[in-house]
Order: C-alpha cells, then sequence, then structure tokens
C-alpha cells in the first residue's frame, strides 16, 4: 500500500526521552510515568518499536514514585522477556517493585540499596527511599503504641542503634530491658477554617433543593 | 473500466469542500461500493491522489475497499500505517456521514493489531476515531468495547481509563452504529479494565449494566460478566445483593442455573468459614481455571481474612494477636500482625498494635468531617449529584415528550391522568 510513511517516528521517540531525562534532572519524578506510558503508546502507534535505549528501570520506578504499584505491576508484564533476562538494573528494580507489594519492609530498604544504580536511576530510587522512610514512619506511628527495636530498625531500614537514636530524638522512649520503644503520638494539626466560597455552594446546594 | 475508479477519485477530489458536497459524495460513495470493490488492487494508487484530512470521506471508503478480505503479512502492515495516519488526521464531520464504514475500517485495525500480536500499536488511533465517531463524550461507541480489548491484551489498564472516565448517557444506534452485542462487550472489558487497577466499586458498575441490560434471551457476554460479578461482589462487599429490580426476567430466571459453581462459593463465603471456602475454591478450581477466574478466586480467600478480622474490631475494644490468629485461622501472633498493620495503612480498620504485650486495640474512625479536606470532598460530590439530577430530569422530559411513549401510554391507560406529586 502507498502511502507516505511519517519519516520523523524515530526522531520523536528520542525527542520523548530526551524530555523524560529533562524530567528526572529537574526532580519533577511524579510526571515520569505518564510521560513514558504516553510515549510507549505513541512509539507503538508508529511501528517503529520499542528502541533498545527505552528506559525500561525508569519507566518501572517511575510508576513507584506515584504511588501506583499497580501500574509498574503491568508496566513489568509488557517488557518484553529478553530485556527482563538482559537487564541486571531492570531486574533490581523489580525487586523493590516485589518486596512493596508483598509488604516486606525490611526487604524495600535493603533492594533500594543493594544496587550500584545509574546516575539518572540513582535520582529516582533516592526519591522512592526518601518517600518511603516517611510513609513507614507515619505509618509506626499511627499504627503501634509500642515496638520491639529490631521490628522497628527493620521497618526504617536502620540498625539498632541507629533506630534508638533516630525515634529518641522524636520523643519516643526505650526500655532497654525489654528493648521495646514507646511511641510518642503525633498531633497533628488540620485546617479547618472555611471561606466564603463555602457560603456560596450552600446557598446553590439549598437552590437546587428547592427547585 | 479504467475511467470508472479515476472517476470515483474526480469524484471525491472534486465533492470534498462544502457540507452539502460531502453529503452528495456520501451517497455517489456509496454506489460506486461495487466499482472500488473490482478494482481493489488499484486502489491503492487512487489512494496517492487523495489527501486523508481533507478527503477523508473518500479516502476512507477507499481504504476499506483496499483492505478488505486476507492481507499478507507485509500488506498488513502498511495497512496499519495508512489506517494509524487516516484515524489520526481524518476530518471528524466527513466520517461521521458513512460511520458504518468507518466503524468496518476501525475493527479492521484492531483485528490486524491482534493478528500481528502487537495490540498496543492500535490504541493511540483507535482512541483518536473515538473521540472523532462520537457526538460528544456521553455517546457510546462500537469502538469503545475494542479499544478497552486492547488495553487489556497489551496491559495498558491505565490507557482504558482515558475512555471509561467519561459517564455514557446517549445510545444511539443511528449516530453510532452501535449494536446491543457492542454495549454488552463495553460493559465486560470495561469491568475487567477496573479489576485490573483494583477499582472494585467501578467494576461492579459496569458488570451490572451487562446483567441488567434490556434483553430477551441469555447472552454468554451477560454470564461471563456474572460470574465475575459474584467474585468481584465477595472481594468488595462480602455478599452477593439480589438482582436489581429492572433485570431482564430472562436473566433472572436462567443465570443462576449457569453459573452453579460461583454460587456455593457465595454461600460458603456467608459462613466466614475461611477453611471451607478455601476448600470451595479449590474443589470448583477446574471451572475457575476455565473461565479465567482464578486469581479473583484467590482474591475471595484474602478477602475473607480482612473481613473477618473487621468483624472483630465491631465486637472488642482490645484482643490479643494470638487470639486473633486463631480466630481468623491465621498461622500465628506475628501474622495477624501484619495483616492488622496492613489494614492499617489502608485505613480499613483504625487500631493500634502494643507489641509489649502482644495486644491490638481497636478505634473508632478519627475522622470528624470537620476538616476543609473533607468539606472539599464533600463538595464536589453534591456538585456531581446535582448535575446527575439535572441530567435526569431532562431525559425524563424527554421521555414525557416521545411521540412513541404517549401513544403506547395512551392506549394502555386511556383515561390516566399523572398522579400531582405528593408533598409528605
Amino acid at each position: 500500500m502507498a502511502v507516505a510513511v511519517n519519516g520523523s517516528v524515530g526522531s520523536s521517540t528520542a525527542a520523548g526521552l530526551s524530555s523524560v531525562f529533562e524530567a528526572i534532572k529537574l526532580q519533577r519524578f511524579t510526571e515520569l510515568a505518564d510521560l513514558l506510558d504516553n510515549l510507549e503508546l505513541e512509539t507503538a502507534a508508529s511501528g517503529s518499536g520499542i528502541p533498545p535505549e527505552w528506559p525500561y528501570a525508569i519507566h518501572l520506578l517511575a510508576h513507584v514514585v506515584a504511588d501506583d504499584l499497580n501500574s509498574a505491576r503491568f508496566v513489568w508484564k509488557r517488557m518484553p522477556a529478553p530485556v527482563k533476562q538482559n537487564n541486571p538494573e531492570l531486574a533490581a528494580a523489580w525487586k523493590i517493585v516485589k518486596c512493596l507489594w508483598n509488604h516486606e519492609h525490611a526487604a524495600v530498604h535493603e533492594a533500594l540499596r543493594s544496587y550500584s544504580w545509574s546516575p539518572e536511576v540513582q535520582q529516582v530510587v533516592s526519591a522512592i527511599a526518601e518517600d518511603y522512610s516517611r510513609k513507614v514512619l507515619k505509618l509506626l506511628y499511627t499504627a503501634y503504641s509500642t515496638i520491639s527495636v529490631s521490628d522497628a530498625a527493620g521497618f526504617l531500614g536502620m540498625t539498632e542503634q541507629e533506630v534508638i537514636n533516630y525515634t529518641m530524638q522524636h520523643g519516643w522512649t526505650l526500655d532497654p530491658v525489654a528493648k521495646m520503644l514507646t511511641v510518642c503520638p503525633i498531633v497533628t494539626t488540620v485546617e479547618q477554617k472555611t471561606d466564603a466560597s463555602q457560603l456560596q455552594s450552600l446557598t446553590e446546594y439549598v437552590f437546587h433543593l428547592e427547585h | 473500466m479504467m475511467d470508472s475508479l479515476d472517476a470515483v477519485v474526480a469524484q471525491v477530489q472534486a465533492l470534498s469542500g462544502s457540507a452539502d458536497d460531502c453529503v452528495h459524495l456520501a451517497g455517489l460513495l456509496k454506489q460506486s461500493e461495487q466499482v472500488l470493490q473490482v478494482h481493489a488492487p488499484r486502489v491503492g494508487y487512487a489512494l496517492q491522489a487523495l489527501d486523508p484530512a481533507k478527503h477523508s470521506l473518500g479516502y476512507l471508503y477507499l481504504l476499506e475497499a483496499h483492505s478488505a478480505g486476507t492481507l499478507s503479512r507485509e500488506l498488513a502492515g502498511s495497512f496499519l500505517v495508512a489506517a494509524t495516519n487516516f484515524l489520526t488526521v481524518c476530518s471528524a464531520d466527513q466520517i461521521r456521514l458513512a460511520i458504518d464504514k468507518f466503524n468496518i475500517l476501525c475493527r479492521r485495525l484492531k483485528d490486524h493489531a491482534m493478528q500481528m500480536m502487537e495490540p498496543s500499536s492500535a490504541l493511540l488511533p483507535l482512541y483518536a476515531a473515538i473521540r472523532k465517531s462520537q457526538p460528544s463524550s456521553e455517546y457510546l461507541t462500537p469502538l469503545h468495547a475494542d479499544y478497552l480489548l486492547l488495553c487489556l491484551l497489551s496491559k495498558c489498564y491505565k490507557a482504558g481509563l482515558k475512555i471509561l472516565e467519561d459517564d455514557i448517557f446517549e445510545i444511539d444506534q443511528k449516530r453510532t452504529g452501535l449494536i446491543p452485542r457492542d454495549f454488552l462487550l463495553h460493559c465486560y472489558y470495561g469491568g475487567m479494565v477496573y479489576i485490573g487497577l483494583k477499582r472494585f466499586g467501578k467494576a461492579l458498575e459496569f458488570f451490572q449494566h451487562a446483567i441488567t441490560a434490556p434483553a430477551t434471551v441469555l447472552n454468554a457476554i451477560t454470564i461471563a460478566a456474572y460470574k465475575k460479578f459474584v467474585l468481584v461482589c465477595l472481594i468488595h462487599n462480602g455478599q452477593v445483593p439480589p438482582f436489581p429490580k429492572y433485570t431482564p426476567s430472562v436473566v433472572q430466571r436462567n443465570l443462576k442455573s449457569c453459573a452453579q459453581d460461583y454460587f456455593d462459593l457465595a454461600n460458603l463465603y456467608n459462613s466466614r468459614n475461611i477453611t471451607d471456602v478455601k476448600r470451595c475454591v479449590h474443589a470448583h478450581e477446574d471451572v475457575f481455571k476455565n473461565d479465567t477466574n482464578m486469581g479473583l478466586a484467590n482474591q475471595v480467600i484474602a478477602s475473607l481474612y480482612k473481613r473477618n478480622i473487621q468483624r472483630l474490631t465491631q465486637t472488642y475494644l482490645t484482643l490479643s494477636l494470638q487470639d486473633i490468629a486463631e480466630t481468623v485461622q491465621l498461622e500465628g501472633p506475628k501474622e495477624a500482625e501484619l495483616h492488622i498493620l496492613q489494614m492499617i495503612q489502608d485505613g480499613e480498620i483504625f487500631a493500634t498494635i502494643n507489641q509489649r504485650d502482644g495486644m491490638v486495640s481497636f478505634q473508632e474512625d478519627p475522622e470528624q468531617y470537620n476538616t476543609r479536606k473533607m468539606a472539599n470532598k464533600l463538595d464536589s460530590e453534591i456538585q456531581n449529584i446535582i448535575r446527575l439530577a439535572k441530567k435526569l430530569t431532562s431525559v425524563d422530559e424527554q421521555v414525557l415528550c416521545d411521540q412513541n411513549y404517549l401513544s403506547k401510554i395512551g392506549k394502555d391507560r386511556p383515561r390516566s391522568v399523572r398522579p400531582l406529586p405528593s408533598f409528605g
């Protein structure tokens, strides 16, 4: 069938990928998932196939940064088998996803640390690590009144001594005999102020109900 | 004979300008279908004389004629390229004049993409095609189901949301070429996409549409949707609700006997006994596997642990991890702790674990509904309801003015008067 093919297809993938690396440089990690997903579909539609330099590990972790493990799982399922077998960095990234999926808290920290990532991936991994530690700490605050030092260390990916020092700073107390930490609950303040716009919408509701 | 194909091309070139010309051209092209069929092998050259964006209607007819029948792998490949380009640039106004042709072309694109094992290659062009063939985003098209199927096959579940998040209000056979099967498949595949995304509430909504769609015979799609519906109900709500009143009677009468294994599981689930449920899933394993529902069946088992823990929170204020493990039939206190931790994280229960004493104390939901965030959430929910209510009123008015409806009502109840709404 003689139809002119858009010749700039391969180069548009390259341009898309450079914008991905630009986003990493600017630390806009949450944009990565959509960027790469869209680029993947555009490349597929162009019929030119996914190029070998596709940043598979970043694509996988982009969904983790966006807190969407489910989509990360599907990215993995979409990847061709040879890529999965021959890309050690991707395999290491997949290990992070697996541990997160199975809620193996201590193993997550291990998986984040145990590979020497390439510079771009490292930035994404660092963002995940930071975010994860913050989330786990928040979970410990809400879910535990007392917790053993060893468990807390596992959750936070620290040594026992580190975790004692760290939590003491946050006002937790240590029972040295039982090696138990007592969690000091955090008092959160939430914004409760309302503004005039709320009054406006209330008026609209009442209007709607009466008509 | 050489002239006839050239004549068609000349007509297309001459009559692709104004809207009136295009309507005229649509009629002419319909009569020329035979000519295009005869000249199918040569149509490829004729296509070169046309611009897919300017001569969309003519291009559509020619490309459809050219790609009819079985194509060699090479030809199929170039068809994918040509169709992708066409769907991306074609004029919406023009292709809507030949919506059936357009749907055939799109379906062919889907089929070839599937045959070539590259389902994701057709996603963007089909998405463009849906938007172009819809009079507005509230219309369902026959392409919706195809698009969702490709999302499932290529595991691009999130891409499915692009069309699933539009609420569908309009079913218009004339303007979109939709047939009942398209609707059922849309509900079925849509439900499956939502299952993949673990948005079970939305999945139930879609399956329910398939089950309650007006029908005079039982459809295989309805049965398949119902099987998934039962499992997702158990995962999401812990029980299967009775059929809504508007479910067609043929469906109500026959559906249960078509899904007996699923019913057995639902009944046993009611007993909340994990051993029984596990045994049942195991006993019906072949059926579930055959229906590709084994993954869901396993999630049903997992959901029972959670549900049983949740029930404990309604009875007890504090409970030891050991007791929880025993009551819920988990292996030990450590496993119970992990389950509870997970549920706390997901906001499914409110509790604190005391590792020193091995106790868990359950709490009330701390939400006081007095934060600004909650107010905003309520706000947007109310807005949605108001929009929906307005929509409903306008549909109601439409029906009341409908000639067919009025004459039917007149025949059935000649002297009936609509009662005034009573205010209580």
